[in-house]
């Protein structure tokens, strides 16, 4: 019996995607299913739609969730407005590649232990903590998410296309504009999702820059799981998935329509 | 779409078989430990036991109470010990079953909670069965309060708030008596740890509760406020500033004591506390639970909202040699009580017990028995209460009259009436104090009452103006851009 079952076996290019498939199951699929199951749940496990009206009916919810998408949408412009110039200059470097390394750098400490690091300097700066300080932890950790597939998409751009809008005459702007900035639009695209979505359900960052008092939707869930009251942190945490894929859908239907051959680092 | 339900059925089955697997993982222990040693699992508060000292070759008292079992049972014991961080923490385990302790130390709602739950063990009826083991290792267990033999070592007026509070606590249709099910182990009150420097003890005594909504306006002391990061303590601090300023809603105008207070949960005080809440924003640092006592130290606050333990530990630390100070530390604790001044109406405060209890899940009675007993002598209580700056529940006149004990206090560098008299440590239990209990189906309305309160009144209008402000930089940038496009191609006349 074994035999035969060992005779069928072949190491095919499938087998390898066996533990890939299985974490996916463990971790993705199961947490789900689990997080959908407790939406429906009251505390003595009935089911119940309460938890819903609980959340939707509250306007803290609506509150909580309007601060952290404009933190979000602000985060990323700013990392946008900061990081396009970066990347677009670096790209025009020789030793580009490496002070890219250097934006990178401080991503191999703990975003934790960079926080409180910040944290510390905005105290011994006499800095107030609150939205400012949140903003710039925001901005400060999600930079680099911004740079780094901005200077992949600008620095592979043919360079023949900016030679060819020379020829014909166009001055330095007109360059831009009409070559590298449409060019580069898959990087810009990859860096918004790469940067908006974590910063949205981002939790310790604002914990610990604004001691709690900045509460966004990643506190309120946090907080709710906490307290035991895991119906409504599950369907805060539904609305967050559904804000993901929403968001996601948007960038992807922007990146179709670019006709741009997706290049990116991830 | 098949491979999607073929995904979703092997997942669904997967969960089936892991749950029990997730489950076992989280019994962390086996019935014999090794070489056929018992076992004795304790699931305490984190920072909540004396762990001994390296430098002066004190003992882990966990270590210590192995070698006495020893010596009495000539049995080797192996302490497992694991730790909690809130009781909420501990409820979710415990309640779900997921626990299989010996001994848990939690505060005294959250053991109403369990006893309501059916989950404790009643520990008289456990010293009933143990009785003949006992005598015949010669073992008394006569420092417990719970065994019906009186307060044990217990401070009396301790043991008779809880009696009164919990002594007749509802459990399915039965009536029982908490103080048969738990030994109070610490105890303290919530206050106001304050700098000296910024706030003085007239202002204390002149606003109460008002500091921690710098009700006076002090300058210095705006936005240099800390809170708990905890629902109740946090409720409670609202409710007693309420009572001292006289912004209780209406029909709860004249209430006599801290007790009578404390457990409002209807839906007018939530709305009065979350409103009250809401505005204490404006005034304070943030909400903490951990790290207030630093800020305290390095003055990066000047008042925090704290346990008297946390406090009286801070204190200590705050000390300085050239200070100007009497006691030369420059942080103080004050548990508001009494009237204010100006209003006239009574200051409350909380008074809190921890205390050990044994789960349903016990398999080693005996030695937890033997541990809770251990824990009562007064030598042992007063090595955990300076170790973790708590007041513990032994009562005073057995800690004063036992010469090891008066001797301990003096190698750890303390005064012995100092320590006594400490009234942040030894506060008079009358009815300013109150005992918060369990607050039931109601926990849940308080708690989205907190999320409220923390997320403030509005979407923070900073937040738009900002967004405002780069959107504008972006259009300004793009129409300059045009402008000079503009005039670089407008039509030049030649000549």
């Amino acid at each position: 019996m074994k035999k035969i079952a060992l005779k069928k076996f072949r190491l095919t290019k499938k087998v390898f995607s066996f533990p890939y498939i299985l974490f996916l199951l463990l971790f993705v699929i199961v947490p789900l299913v689990l997080i959908l199951i407790n939406a429906f749940l009251d505390g003595d496990n009935h089911l119940t739609f309460a938890n819903f009206k609980t959340f939707f009916s509250s306007p803290a919810s609506t509150i909580v969730l309007g601060n952290s998408l404009l933190v979000g949408v602000i985060t990323t412009l700013i990392c946008l407005i900061i990081g396009y110039p970066v990347a677009y200059i670096l790209s025009k470097m020789s030793s580009g590649r490496l002070i890219v390394l250097l934006y990178v750098l401080p991503m191999f400490i703990n975003f934790l232990i960079r926080t409180l690091a910040t944290k510390a300097i905005f105290i011994a700066m006499n800095v107030e903590l609150g939205m400012g300080t949140v903003l710039f932890g925001m901005v400060y950790n999600y930079l680099p998410f911004m740079i780094m597939p901005l200077h992949t998409t600008i620095s592979g751009i043919d360079k023949s296309y900016y030679e060819a809008a020379q020829d014909l005459g166009a001055d330095k702007a007109t360059v831009f504009l009409k070559t590298t900035l449409p060019l580069s639009v898959s990087g810009i695209i990859s860096g918004i999702t790469m940067v908006f979505i974590p910063t949205i359900s981002s939790f310790a960052i604002s914990q610990l820059l604004s001691n709690g008092k900045v509460f966004l939707f990643g506190d309120s869930i946090q907080l709710s799981f906490e307290q035991n009251l895991y119906g409504v942190g599950s369907i805060m945490s539904l609305v967050m998935l559904a804000f993901v894929l929403i968001s996601n859908l948007i960038m992807n239907k922007f990146n179709a329509n670019s006709d741009n051959v997706r290049r990116s680092l991830w | 779409m098949k491979k999607f339900s073929a995904l979703l059925i092997s997942a669904i089955a997967l969960m089936i078989c892991l749950i029990p697997l997730l489950a076992a993982c989280n019994g962390q222990t086996s019935s014999t430990g090794a070489r056929g040693a018992d076992t004795l699992v304790i699931y305490n508060w984190e920072d909540y036991i004396d762990i001994g000292d390296n430098e002066s070759g004190r003992n882990n008292i966990c270590d210590d109470f192995c070698a006495y079992y020893k010596s009495v049972t000539g049995r080797n014991l192996n302490i497992t010990y694991t730790t909690f961080d809130t009781n909420e923490t501990m409820l979710t385990k415990v309640l779900k079953h997921d626990a299989n302790v010996d001994l848990i130390c939690p505060s005294e709602y959250a053991i109403e909670k369990l006893l309501t739950a059916g989950l404790l063990e009643d520990q008289a009826a456990m010293y009933a069965e143990l009785k003949p083991q006992l005598d015949s290792l010669g073992v008394t267990l006569d420092g417990m309060s719970s065994i019906g033999a009186g307060d044990g070592n217990i401070e009396p007026d301790v043991m008779s708030v809880i009696k009164s509070q919990f002594g007749a606590v509802k459990s399915g249709d039965a009536t029982l008596d908490m103080t048969r099910y738990m030994v109070p182990y610490m105890w303290g009150t919530l206050g106001i740890l304050y700098n000296k420097k910024i706030i003085s003890e007239e202002e204390l005594e002149k606003y109460g509760w008002g500091v921690l909504w710098n009700i006076e306006g002090n300058e210095q002391l705006e936005n240099k406020i800390l809170m708990k990061d905890s629902v109740r303590d946090t409720y409670a601090a609202a409710l007693f500033y309420m009572n001292e300023y006289d912004l209780l809603p209406e029909g709860y105008d004249d209430i006599a004591s801290a007790q009578d207070l404390i457990n409002i949960t209807d839906d007018a005080m939530l709305k009065a506390a979350e409103a009250i809440l809401t505005e204490q924003r404006e005034h304070i640092s943030g909400y903490e639970v951990d790290f207030g006592k630093d800020d305290m130290l390095n003055e990066i606050v000047y008042a925090d909202f704290a346990w008297s333990g946390d406090a009286l530990w801070a204190i200590e630390e705050s000390y300085q040699e050239d200070s100007d100070y009497d006691d030369g530390c420059f942080l103080g604790y004050y548990c508001p009580t009494g009237t204010n001044p100006e209003t006239g109406k009574g200051r409350f405060s909380n008074i809190w017990y921890d205390g050990w209890v044994i789960p349903t899940t016990v398999r080693n009675k005996l030695a937890a028995m033997m541990f809770i007993d251990y824990m009562c002598r007064p030598e042992n209580a007063i090595r955990n209460s300076i170790e973790i700056g708590y007041t513990c529940a032994v009562a005073k006149d057995a800690l004063a009259s036992n010469d090891d004990v008066l001797a301990y206090i003096e190698d750890q560098e303390y005064d012995i009436d100092e320590y006594f008299d400490d009234i942040g440590r030894y506060p008079t239990i009358n009815s300013s104090l109150g005992v918060m209990r369990d607050f039931g189906a109601r926990n849940d309305a308080l708690v989205n009452m907190w999320q409220r309160a923390k997320s403030g009144s509005g979407v923070d209008t900073s937040l738009f103006i900002i967004l405002a402000v780069i959107i504008g930089a972006i259009a300004l940038a793009i129409a300059l851009y045009f402008a000079i496009q503009a005039l670089r191609l407008r039509p030049r006349k030649i000549g």
